[in-house]
């Protein structure tokens, strides 16, 4: 057993350290993505040690029992930071953090891996992925809301940079739209954590010890904060209508960038929700069911039509995501413990079919010199190992059944009809609209004549370090859509700990 | 031997793994045709066996193996094997008419080079999961490999994906079926609500059956219909299979005897308990099938290209399967007896024979001809001697001419449906329907064989007659094509032994000889209207294509021209699903693209907009002049207290 080294802070420290090295590599320029590979490895491979030490049913830990809703962490940590300010440093995995914390530390790899040609200032590009993962992984393992915060805003900020410093044409308009949508959606977040710190009147930002309290606070006050944090969290998810930063910062982001975006940053808003704003607020949650489902459920449908008129494959793809995280969302709004688990198994699978895609649309940009799909067509002929793996990719998103994202969507319209009935025929129609943008994608871009519209005779197929993360990636997506059971059996017990302000889900 | 069933499906899906998997070098014969081979026919070694086992009153309902899938709080859905008599019918049909398909690739795709390998894995892939959609024992299970099935047909039929058209095809019919397949997902989904379960031993139970209210038993069987109406290319979702003509004519034979159409009609036959639970979704099955039956006859009337009209003589086919099936859920219930269901099932094994017999011999001519429009064959029969008479055999099945299978089958399914009319009325116009597309069947089956076989050439071509790799599997299907029919009298006959299947659902289940059955079938006049009508067709193609001298402009002018327009044309149900898609969901999406760009996101840029400029109004705000701060003060803090003291009054902020 591991369980005197503090292993969640250690994976956290990692890339830390990683990043500080790379910055300081000073003309040794061609080193950073060795280090970063190395940092990356190292948290992913601990970050395994840790799902394998996890035990599926926490309730057989001992000492993990704490106050208030939130017992079941394991690899719990906690220290005082500022006493006066009641801050400590708590961090603890649960089944709902874990499946994304190992996605946090695969998809840094992979990208890192990904970007090998990257030879544009390689050491703030690597070390800012290494930034990037540190908040990342922070935001998933805080039990603090200070420290929450703190990781929340560290994201932003390599993130700003990477589209505005290796982003596409558009990029400065795309990074500071992104870098203030989410940062006014930050504030309201930080407001909402505000007003529960002072409402709970505890002296502490401990997130178990405000649940305690807020669980009780007033019907008006549960469904103000629940608001705010709606907004905060919602606008990452994204949920419509405030949407409209994700396409832009997508189209200009490098890939590894859209890759770390979609996979991971959009995570963080429905890991939000969950961790925080459902289980503290039982009562705002409820009063705002139907405002969660019905946006739920336009950000499936209508992401799903704009997907159709996308002429951009990136552009698409980005799309795609709002409609699929809208399955998160949806999930959520059922507030069953069935469509909970739903939606935290969506976030998982999404992170990794999504990764795909963006990285295979990478392919496509990096081989042709645009993603327009009027300009591609019968690219398989050419690069048939691209034209598989994007098709699995697309398949896999579509919803096809044995790869990863069937169990949440079928489980999310399960818990949809088993609350709502019959309703469930409106988002159930994107479903067909879903296998329409992307076989029509495919069919445009990948099949049919070689097109003559872009210079293909030096078109080549994918390199090693772009196939081999989408090759990893497919092979789990197939592993988790044959044995769900894998992962879903983690999230089961912590969502039903989350579900006990709401009686036993 | 039941409790290995699930190995059948394992054998083709290692042919296809080791086929993608192992260097090229080690592929040997016709790039992994050898694997191909040895995976279909160690899985059709098993079927066999566990055939046998079905055969001796073995079955294996519920009570197999299983494996958790997923378990979230009080749900648990679990995986297993379900084995009984519409399963072992089943497994022959994809067993043989499989294996035979992959011999005949042998000598069918030896010209395809480079592409085979992918070919020969997609088609192992394609068997093994049609396996595993037969010998699941619970409606996600079975969606889940019903959704591979989907997937395999849209990657053969785009086999060829440099050709527009395939690639085009092979999307249409995987969004097309999607969209049945989506009513399927709904269906199971209210099941699930309901019984709490996915297998069919709960849901088939009395306590299941009785945890569905009635409203939602007919909505949750018409949703699963429903995806049988997708993947049975059933009216009004039919379009998408004479457009899957695209890929090689091998997965066209597989596709329609075998795999994805059959798939639908098992899946009807297989929700029976549910079905006979609510008689209104039985007449909406048995209307769509009818429908069905006489609208593709119609167009098959006309078609010149050699695989469409086969194409559209399945869609007729399976819509006498799918009527059957209707008729035999209203005989089920108020009759006690499974005449139609076995009836539907034995018109799904003879068609399986006969329609991979009819498209492999059509895969033979095309082959030597190079071309699929019949205008431009003829005189082939004396070039291709095996494969006109195989084809002849085919069609002679097809059209009901006894004591061919086809005739027994399609006997049985009209019978069925008009002892039905005694219970609603609506039957009697159906078995009409029936009637008269057994009429243009016989017509269009023979047109079709004098066009290709009679004759001079019309066009300049230098047949030859297939290798014997393609002409053995030719003759063993045209035995069976010839003989299947007879299992109707062999051992406790066909009848009795489908029937079983359902015999929990009725009580009066009884055996009847041979003679019984026969006497029954010439003693009854409807089949001899069925057979003059039969006869008639033949001889009417025989005038209008065989006997010289015969003007066929008549069809093209005044309503016949029209009708005959109106048919090639298909009915223009494709036009209206190309103008729907193109018109409707793309012009819609294009708005709401407009929508997001400029109102939404306009509305997001406006407030960056005017955040920037209310910056510098503000910042004239801050004037330094300290009376009008105090003024700004006063007057905020009455604001605030007015709207404390009667806006938001009892303070709950």
């Amino acid at each position: 057993m591991m369980g005197d080294i503090p292993v969640l802070s250690l994976i956290i420290l990692l890339p830390v350290i990683g990043a500080l090295i790379t910055f300081m590599l000073g003309r040794r320029e061609s080193l950073a993505k060795w280090v970063a590979l190395a940092f990356s490895a190292a948290a992913f491979v601990l970050s395994l040690v840790v799902a394998y030490e996890f035990v599926v049913d926490p309730y057989a830990v001992p000492g993990t029992e704490i106050e208030g809703y939130s017992n079941g962490y394991q690899f719990y940590e906690s220290h005082v930071w500022i006493e006066s300010l009641g801050i400590n440093y708590i961090v603890g995995i649960d089944g709902i953090s874990l499946p994304l914390f190992v996605l946090t530390t695969l998809l840094c790899m992979l990208s890192v891996i990904f970007s090998w040609d990257t030879d544009r200032r390689p050491k703030e590009y690597f070390g800012l992925m290494l930034v990037l993962e540190v908040g990342v992984l922070g935001v998933f393992v805080a039990l603090d809301y200070f420290m929450f915060y703190v990781f929340w805003e560290i994201v932003l900020i390599p993130m700003y940079f990477m589209i505005g410093v290796w982003g596409g044409p558009n990029k400065d308009y795309a990074a500071i739209k992104f870098f203030i949508y989410t940062h006014i959606a930050s504030l309201a977040m930080l407001l909402a954590i505000m007003a529960m710190y002072f409402e709970a009147g505890l002296g502490s930002f401990s997130m178990e010890a405000i649940a305690g309290e807020s669980v009780g606070f007033s019907r008006g006050v549960q469904f103000a904060i629940f608001a705010a944090m709606l907004f905060g969290f919602g606008v990452k998810l994204p949920m419509v209508p405030f949407h409209t930063w994700l396409p832009d910062a997508h189209v200009e982001a490098p890939t590894a960038g859209s890759v770390l975006l979609a996979g991971l940053l959009l995570k963080m808003g429905g890991y939000g929700l969950i961790r925080v704003a459902i289980p503290s607020l039982p009562s705002g949650a409820q009063d705002m069911v139907i405002a969660m489902a019905v946006i739920a459920v336009v950000s499936i449908v209508y992401g799903a039509i704009l997907c159709l008129a996308q002429n951009d494959l990136k552009k698409m793809v980005a799309y795609s995501s709002i409609s699929h995280m809208g399955f998160v969302l949806l999930g959520y709004a059922t507030l069953g413990e069935l469509g909970v688990v739903a939606g935290v198994f969506q976030m998982f699978a999404h992170g990794l079919v999504t990764a795909v895609l963006f990285m295979m649309c990478g392919v496509v940009q990096h081989k042709c010199g645009t993603r327009l799909i009027p300009l591609l067509g019968g690219l398989a002929k050419k690069m048939p190992i691209a034209a598989a793996l994007m098709t699995i990719g697309f398949l896999a998103s579509l919803g096809l059944p044995g790869l990863v994202s069937f169990a949440a969507e079928f489980m999310v319209f399960a818990a949809v009809f088993f609350k709502w009935e019959l309703w469930i025929f409106v988002p159930i129609a994107a479903v067909a609209v879903t296998a329409a943008y992307y076989l029509w994608a495919l069919q445009r871009s990948m099949f049919g004549p070689m097109t003559d519209k872009i210079d293909t005779s030096h078109l080549k197929d994918v390199n090693w370090y772009e196939g081999i993360p989408v090759a990893v990636l497919v092979v789990l997506i197939a592993v988790f859509g044959v044995f769900p059971s894998l992962v879903f059996s983690r999230i089961g017990p912590a969502v039903e700990i989350a579900l006990r302000a709401f009686g036993g889900g | 031997m039941l409790e290995y069933a699930w190995m059948i499906p394992v054998f083709p899906f290692v042919a296809f793994l080791l086929i993608s998997l192992l260097p090229k070098r080690t592929l040997s014969w016709e790039d992994g045709a050898g694997y191909a081979i040895g995976g279909a026919a160690g899985a059709l070694v098993l079927s066999v066996l566990v055939i046998g086992d079905v055969l001796a009153g073995n079955t294996m309902v519920g009570d197999g193996p299983k494996f958790n899938w997923l378990v979230i709080a009080n749900i648990e859905v679990t995986f297993g094997i379900w084995v009984d008599q519409l399963t072992a019918v089943m497994l022959l049909v994809v067993a043989v008419v499989g294996t035979l398909v992959v011999i005949y690739s042998g000598g069918y795709m030896h010209e395809e080079g480079a592409g085979r390998r992918r070919y020969y894995a997609e088609i192992m892939l394609f068997i093994s999961v049609m396996y595993g959609l037969v010998i699941s024992d619970n409606y996600l299970q079975m969606f889940i490999f019903w959704e591979l099935v989907g997937l395999c047909s849209y990657l053969l039929i785009g086999f060829w994906y440099e050709k527009p058209s395939a690639a085009s095809a092979a999307k249409r019919a995987f969004i097309v079926t999607r969209v049945g397949d989506i009513m399927f997902m709904a269906g199971i989904i209210i099941l699930f609500k309901y019984v709490g379960a996915l297998d069919f031993a709960h849901l088939f139970g009395e306590e299941g059956v009785a945890a569905v209210p009635n409203d939602m038993m007919i909505l949750a069987t018409a949703l699963i219909f429903g995806g049988a109406i997708g993947k049975s290319a059933q009216f009004p979702l039919h379009e998408w299979l004479p457009d899957a003509m695209e890929g090689p004519t091998t997965v066209s034979a597989l596709i329609h005897a075998a795999t994805m159409v059959k798939a639908g009609v098992y899946l009807t036959a297989r929700s029976y308990p549910l079905l006979v639970q609510a008689p209104e979704t039985l007449l909406f099955v048995a209307a769509i099938g009818g429908v069905t039956a006489l609208i593709a006859a119609t167009v098959a009337l006309v078609a010149t290209d050699i695989k469409r009209v086969l194409a559209y003589s399945t869609i007729s086919q399976l819509g006498y399967m799918t009527l059957a099936l209707g008729a035999g859920g209203y005989l089920v219930v108020y009759a006690d007896t499974a005449g139609g269901y076995s009836a539907a099932l034995f018109h799904l094994m003879n068609h399986a024979f006969f329609k991979a017999l009819l498209f492999l011999c059509a895969g033979s001519v095309i082959h030597a001809v190079g071309t699929n429009d019949m205008r431009l064959m003829g005189g082939l029969g004396k070039k291709m001697r095996i494969t006109s008479l195989t084809m002849l055999v085919g069609a002679i099945a097809i059209a009901g001419v006894p004591p061919f299978s086809g005739f027994w089958s399609k006997d049985e399914v009209l019978a069925a449906v008009y002892s039905a009319g005694e219970f609603d009325s609506l039957f009697f116009l159906l078995w009409a329907m029936g009637i008269a597309t057994a009429f243009m069947t016989a017509f269009y089956m023979f047109r079709m064989w004098f066009m290709t076989f009679a004759g001079e050439p019309r066009s300049d071509y230098h047949a030859h007659e297939s290798p014997k790799l393609m002409t053995v599997p030719l003759m063993i299907l045209a035995v069976l094509a010839m003989s299947s029919g007879f299992a109707l009298f062999v051992g406790d006959g066909f009848g009795y032994f489908a029937g079983e299947s359902v015999a929990e659902l009725f009580g009066g289940h009884h055996h009847e000889s041979a003679a019984d059955i026969l006497a029954h079938i010439f003693g009854d006049p409807l089949t001899y209207v069925s057979l003059i009508l039969a006869t008639m067709g033949i001889l009417l193609a025989y005038k209008i294509y065989y006997l010289p001298g015969f003007d066929r402009s008549v069809f093209a002018r005044g309503v016949a021209g029209k009708l005959q327009r109106a048919l090639e044309n298909r009915w223009y149900i494709s036009q209206f699903y190309d103008d729907f898609a193109v018109k409707v969901v793309y012009a819609l999406s294009l708005v709401a693209d407009a929508f997001d760009r400029y109102v939404i996101d306009g509305m997001v840029n406006g407030f960056a907009f005017l955040g920037a400029r209310s910056g510098g109004l503000l910042r004239r705000a801050q004037s330094g002049n300290v009376q009008r701060y105090a003024v700004i003060i006063v007057v905020g803090l009455c604001l605030l207290l007015i709207f404390m003291l009667y806006v938001a009054p009892g303070g709950r902020w």
